[in-house]
């Protein structure tokens, strides 16, 4: 193997003699001298061969046995390899910075953005896209049948609302669900759940429910929570770029951790507010504090995880909600909670249900994927 | 010069003489002097682990931004381990080209995108079906013309005996064509696939150009190799299970009928739920399994198929006198497959660079070719792309 040089211009290989003088490469070839000052000289090496470029000509190459080249270049060959070296380190170091800098933004600046977001969200907007997330949820969930209870809720929501800064038009109503939980959707609606009512035992536990629920619309939780998601989700898929490796499920997975984790401020926020939109309505406030302490209690029900993990921290809520607790009336005469609790048939669980919660199977319905605050609360 | 004034009518690129290049000693054979083609892989996969393990390792500490510059020095690595004649090929890519194309894409395309499917929520439903069906049109076009683009920046920055390759020709006609291709196989159950197929072949290879020499793609030579008593095969295989199924369960319900109206009449518990709701990660796993146990099974199906659709692009595909075989077969190909894409899932994407160089080198290990082509008096012209494959990488597809 000689040394060959290739112009770049065509494809034929010309032999030449090189040099090194004064920090200059001189590559004689063809009956012409080329220059290349060895600071803007690359290296390849490959199979035994040493393949130099120039920054001043983009397509010529000179390749030699590597032997020679080491021999040709001795210490400035070293140099050259120590360049490159440090130019990667350049750029892991501010490609890590950049990744830094998009996580913080992800961590902090998205969650900070997008309250005052869903404040200027125009009130229209959220409630065509309510109508759009209920149609969806429609086809899950099925409205119960009982009449008079749907009535009886969806009064109760109004009357709650109407103490409430909301200029949307809280409409609740009980649906077929197998689970415990109650959902605000964006832009009024409120669905609460046949298990949910099942498990409540006074109309104070529910009212509490469904205040805590219309607080959500009030202070515009959902729409934050939409914008939330749709930020972390958007810029960590845009800088993944949709791959599917290891790395970038990791970070996919530490935006949905942040989603939550600011999901749990905006369920504290609801807890309060909706005691004092029962106060404000001379309600008893007296069911939330006992409705969490039992779901607390009833670890290891399939039902009260699905309720755990929309909301976190049962127990340090329930004594929240103890201490600012007030008495009051009872939202529901006990004909109207009859008649609630009428509102989805009376099937108790059947021996099916019950066996697939026994092994935990059959009880989670997907799980809505328009952030998971759709479920709030 | 541009690449413009290059394209002109195609039959002038190579009866054009090379200017700068001393005459060949018989120069009035041009066609039957030149080089034989011989094509020899001095990749080592295993040389690969370690580019492996640092490319994953940095993709994790820069938020996977550090990939442009992996997949290009994985690329840089395959190309110098492929040799043309003792000559090595050379990949000129840059990382910065690669992240450039997907930060240009993500704004003209993806930010776009996002808006109008994120503005469908709200709309009523029936205008978001409007909005968002056209848009899905867009993306079968888009999928060409990435394919295209992607294909173009290769050439570009792939360069043999310091000449670089192009591609000439319309990404945005190849997308065109692409919908087409896809709409009519998809109207034919699939049969107009294999024709389509080597049509954008035609349309890829014979574009491209190795400096001022004309890659060529003869169809008439391509469809010498046959494909569609492969597809035939692939397709009624496919069919079978579905088939099989279909009779299975028409039989229980036929067998059943009777019984069915008797149970009608007896009071049945009620649903427990409108959904029957399974756990998701049951689900998923379940699904993944059966994916596991399937995806062998359908590639091997389809293995002919590939393997013939490989040896008949390559059969159509010459330059000056010289032109090409692929030695596929179908076993191995589904082998290499299978157990790429194992290895793949496995180690979680860790070993791609590893993946790409076995596959190369099997590649061109089988890779052949007859006849000479004049390779020395081939010139240099034209200039590529400036970034780099943006659509293709945002698709999460590239050639290698």
């Amino acid at each position: 193997m000689n040394t060959r040089f290739l112009d770049g211009r065509s494809a034929r290989a010309h032999p030449a003699e090189v040099e090194i003088v004064d920090g200059v490469l001189i590559i004689r070839a063809d009956g012409a001298e080329h220059a290349w000052a060895l600071k803007g000289v690359k290296v390849d090496q490959h199979g035994g061969e040493a393949r130099l470029s120039h920054r001043g000509s983009r397509d010529a190459r000179l390749v030699m046995p590597l032997a020679d080249w080491k021999t040709l270049s001795g210490p400035h060959g070293k140099a050259i390899a120590r360049r490159g070296g440090r130019r990667e380190t350049a750029l892991v170091l501010s490609l890590a910075a950049m990744g830094l800098g998009i996580t913080a933004f992800v961590f902090w600046g998205v969650p900070a953005l997008s309250g005052p977001l869903a404040r200027a969200t125009p009130v229209g907007f959220e409630q065509r896209m309510g109508e759009n997330f209920e149609n969806q949820m429609g086809v899950l969930f099925q409205r119960c049948e009982g009449q008079e209870g749907q009535y009886l809720l969806e009064d109760l929501g109004r009357r709650i609302a109407a103490r409430a800064d909301t200029p949307f038009d809280v409409r609740v109503r009980a649906v077929h669900a197998p689970m415990i939980n109650a959902f605000a959707l964006p832009g009024g609606p409120i669905l609460v759940t046949d298990d949910l009512i099942r498990e409540a035992e006074t109309p104070d536990e529910l009212s509490a429910v469904i205040a805590h629920e219309v607080s959500h619309i009030e202070k515009r939780h959902v729409m934050q929570a939409v914008w939330r998601s749709l930020g972390i989700g958007l810029l960590l898929d845009a800088v993944v770029g949709g791959g599917s490796g290891a790395g970038q499920q990791a970070v996919i997975l530490a935006g949905q951790a942040t989603d939550l984790r600011y999901g749990r401020e905006a369920e504290s926020e609801a807890d309060q507010r909706g005691q004092s939109l029962l106060h404000a309505l001379g309600l008893s406030s007296k069911g939330m504090a006992p409705f969490f302490a039992r779901l607390d209690r009833s670890e290891g029900v399939d039902e009260a995880a699905e309720f755990m993990a929309t909301h976190p921290d049962s127990r340090r809520r329930a004594a929240a909600a103890r201490s600012r607790e007030r008495a009051g009336a009872p939202a529901l005469t006990a004909t109207e909670w009859a008649a609630v609790k009428a509102a989805c048939g009376t099937r108790s669980d059947g021996p099916i249900d019950r066996l697939e919660r026994r092994f935990g199977v059959g009880d989670r319905p997907p799980r809505p994927n328009q952030g998971d605050q759709m479920g709030q609360d | 010069m541009t690449d413009e004034t290059l394209g002109g009518p195609p039959a002038d690129d190579d009866h054009k003489p090379a200017p700068d290049v001393a005459p060949s000693p018989v120069s009035e054979h041009s066609e039957t002097t030149g080089e034989a083609l011989v094509f020899e892989s001095t990749l080592k996969p295993s040389s690969f682990l370690g580019l492996s393990l640092k490319n994953g390792l940095l993709n994790i500490i820069t938020l996977t931004l550090y990939r442009f510059w992996g997949k290009t020095e994985v690329r840089r690595r395959v190309w110098q381990g492929i040799r043309l004649n003792g000559d090595a090929f050379e990949y000129t890519g840059r990382g910065m080209e690669l992240f450039i194309g997907f930060l240009l894409a993500l704004l003209v395309l993806g930010l776009p995108f996002l808006l109008v499917v994120f503005g469908a929520q709200f709309l009523g439903p029936g205008y978001a079906l409007a909005v968002v069906l056209p848009l899905y049109l867009f993306i079968f076009w888009l999928w060409g013309f990435g394919v295209f683009t992607a294909f173009r920046y290769l050439a570009s920055r792939t360069t043999w005996r310091g000449i670089r390759f192009r591609l000439q020709g319309s990404a945005m006609g190849y997308g065109f064509y692409y919908i087409g291709a896809v709409l009519l196989s998809g109207i034919t159950l699939g049969w107009y696939w294999p024709t389509a197929e080597r049509s954008l072949a035609e349309r890829l290879w014979g574009e491209l150009r190795f400096g001022d020499r004309r890659v060529r793609f003869s169809m008439g030579k391509a469809q010498k190799v046959g494909v569609y008593g492969p597809f035939a095969l692939g397709w009624l295989l496919t069919l079978l299970p579905y088939l099989l199924l279909f009779t299975v369960v028409a039989m229980i319900a036929a067998m059943n009928a009777p019984m069915m109206s008797m149970v009608e009449t007896v009071p049945v518990p009620p649903p427990p739920a409108p959904v029957p709701p399974v756990p998701e990660v049951a689900v998923m796993m379940i699904s993944y399994l059966i994916a596991l146990i399937l995806a062998p099974l359908v590639m091997l199906v389809w293995a002919p198929y590939q393997a013939a659709m490989m040896r008949s692009i390559a059969a159509g595909v010459s330059i000056d006198g010289a032109s090409f075989t692929l030695d596929v077969k179908a076993i191995p190909l589904w082998w290499m497959t299978v157990s790429n894409l194992a290895v793949m899932l496995f180690t979680l994407g860790f070993l791609t660079p590893w993946v790409q160089a076995r596959t190369a080198r099997w590649l061109i290990q089988r890779l052949k070719s007859t006849g000479t082509a004049q390779i020395d008096a081939t010139g240099q012209t034209g200039t590529g792309p400036k970034t780099g494959e943006g659509l293709a990488d945002a698709f999460g597809f590239s050639l290698i």
